[in-house]
């Protein structure tokens, strides 16, 4: 049941929505922000229907996680035992493990639990999306022009395969979609609920991405930036310094920067491949990224570090944030089948590969260069690896 | 498809499509249907049930109240009208559920079948 206050807070979002438009607080830019206001950082949906549907989704979600999920990994634990087999040991191959579960009812419901609502949510948005879409093309192209922060784009930079996938399920993936920022900016809050709508997951890790010894923050690069939540945090953390983001999808960058653009923050975008940057040697004081490495090829994730060792100046802190980043688990079989339909059916194209990456992360960071140290810990991510660009 | 062509710039390219939508993790699809229906059905009764949240939000405002919903009377002949529109809506939800098969599915085709196709 909804409390009055939310009511007041919904009541008040409908009467927005009868006005043409909703004026940016921040920084009295005047920029025309959405067509149902905002809620702090959150634009709201174009349609309350909408937001109503995600806010179902998402709690369906949250249940399922909670209820259906637990009560998989019993039954996987009961099917091994049944078989003689130790669910907690690792060496049963993934495709024994996948023929053993995958026709258990439970199971199948835990799977369906996630890939169906995946695939309403997206397609739901596109739709909501693409209804819109001229003007919310207009909107792009205003904060283009407009500033304050810069974005650029090449669009006729050569976009490799590995990144055309629709990695998990999102409609056109982050390059095929005009609006693929604005549909994953939105998938998130049923992805990670209550830790996106104001930006709270990514200020949690902006939090945590350590300063370099001598304390000169002047530039910072996020890699793989997409929907620009964490360059937003950063920016806020080191408000002087110069904050980059940088992502192989051009419709990801613009979505960031128009939104970065309606909070009245000075941050920059740039179109480019990670393993591949414009930007000269030594030229950022912090390399970071979040949630990066599990959506490349292992060889991509080598090129990766490398890249970021060239890009920091001597002292320079490199601080990548994904699940596990260097401290894979032993996995137990269960774990086996969750990662494989994550995998198979979620499309997380790249997870597996980024598991073999995993197990050689540090060995690669002392490869490029780095010194490695262990830095604060990002919550529920088991990942705090760093490294040091030496003076 | 919900995606649109626009004229004008997107900076879109070609990308590889996913086939989950081809997939069904029950051993039988119908059940992935029907807990997908299921499913969406439950969103649109939280999207009206909100929506008519707001709509009571806003009559407050306007004057009526919460408990002058509660304690509406209806009429004799509303009463007679909800009362058949309420045994219709459950008979048309929820007949599946008596329904008794007793016949799984095989590959054999049954041999009285075949002699009323024969007939």
């Amino acid at each position: 049941m909804l409390s009055r206050r939310d009511m007041a807070v919904m009541a008040a979002g409908a009467l927005a929505s009868a006005a043409p438009s909703f004026r940016a607080e921040a920084k009295g830019l005047g920029v025309e922000v959405g067509l149902r206001g905002t809620i702090g950082t959150y634009e709201r949906l174009p349609q309350l229907r909408v937001e109503s549907e995600l806010d179902y989704y998402m709690s369906y979600r949250t249940w399922a996680r909670n209820d259906i999920w637990r009560r998989a990994a019993r039954r996987a634990t009961q099917l091994f035992e049944e078989k003689g087999l130790n669910p907690r040991e690792n060496d049963i191959p993934v495709r024994e493990v996948v023929q053993m579960l995958e026709h258990d009812p439970v199971l199948a419901m835990m799977v369906h639990t996630r890939e169906t609502t995946q695939q309403i949510m997206y397609r739901r948005l596109q739709e909501t999306f693409h209804a819109d879409g001229e003007r919310l093309l207009d909107e792009m192209e205003r904060a283009e022009r407009m500033g304050p922060g810069t974005i650029e784009l090449h669009p006729d930079m050569h976009i490799p395969d590995f990144a055309r996938y629709e990695i998990h399920l999102q409609p056109g993936g982050y390059v095929g979609d005009p609006f693929a920022g604005h549909i994953f900016y939105h998938s998130l809050n049923v992805e990670v609920p209550h830790g996106n709508y104001q930006d709270d997951a990514q200020g949690r890790a902006a939090r945590r991405v350590p300063a370099p010894a001598d304390g000169k923050v002047r530039r910072i690069l996020d890699q793989g930036c997409s929907s620009g939540q964490l360059v937003v945090a950063l920016k806020r953390k080191w408000p002087d310094a110069e904050v980059w983001g940088n992502d192989i999808g051009a419709p990801m960058l613009r979505f960031a920067h128009q939104r970065s653009v309606e909070l009245g923050l000075e941050t920059h975008f740039m179109h480019e491949l990670s393993e591949e940057s414009r930007f000269p040697d030594e030229h950022f004081d912090i390399v970071t990224n979040w949630l990066l490495f599990h959506e490349v090829p292992e060889s991509s994730g080598r090129a990766i570090i490398h890249e970021s060792f060239r890009l920091l100046r001597p002292g320079g802190v490199w601080f990548p944030m994904d699940n596990y980043t260097a401290q894979l688990p032993k996995n137990s079989a269960y774990e086996k089948f969750f990662w494989w339909f994550d995998h198979r059916w979620n499309h997380e194209v790249w997870t597996f590969e980024y598991r073999k990456l995993a197990l050689d992360f540090e060995n690669e960071m002392r490869r490029a260069g780095f010194e490695v140290a262990y830095g604060p810990s990002y919550g529920g991510m088991n990942t705090n690896i760093m490294g040091i660009k030496p003076a | 498809m919900t995606a649109k062509k626009y004229d004008r710039p997107t900076y879109t390219v070609d990308y590889f499509k996913a086939d989950t939508h081809r997939a069904h993790f029950f051993d039988n699809v119908m059940i992935d249907n029907l807990i997908t229906a299921v499913v969406a059905l439950g969103a649109e009764v939280w999207t009206n049930r909100q929506r008519q949240e707001i709509l009571e939000a806003l009559l407050e405002e306007k004057g009526v109240s919460a408990e002058m919903i509660e304690a509406y009377m209806p009429s004799e002949e509303q009463r007679e009208k909800w009362k058949q529109d309420r045994d219709a809506f459950v008979a048309r939800t929820m007949h599946v559920l008596a329904r008794e098969a007793d016949r799984k599915t095989s590959y054999d085709w049954p041999e009285e079948l075949e002699e009323v196709e024969g007939g």
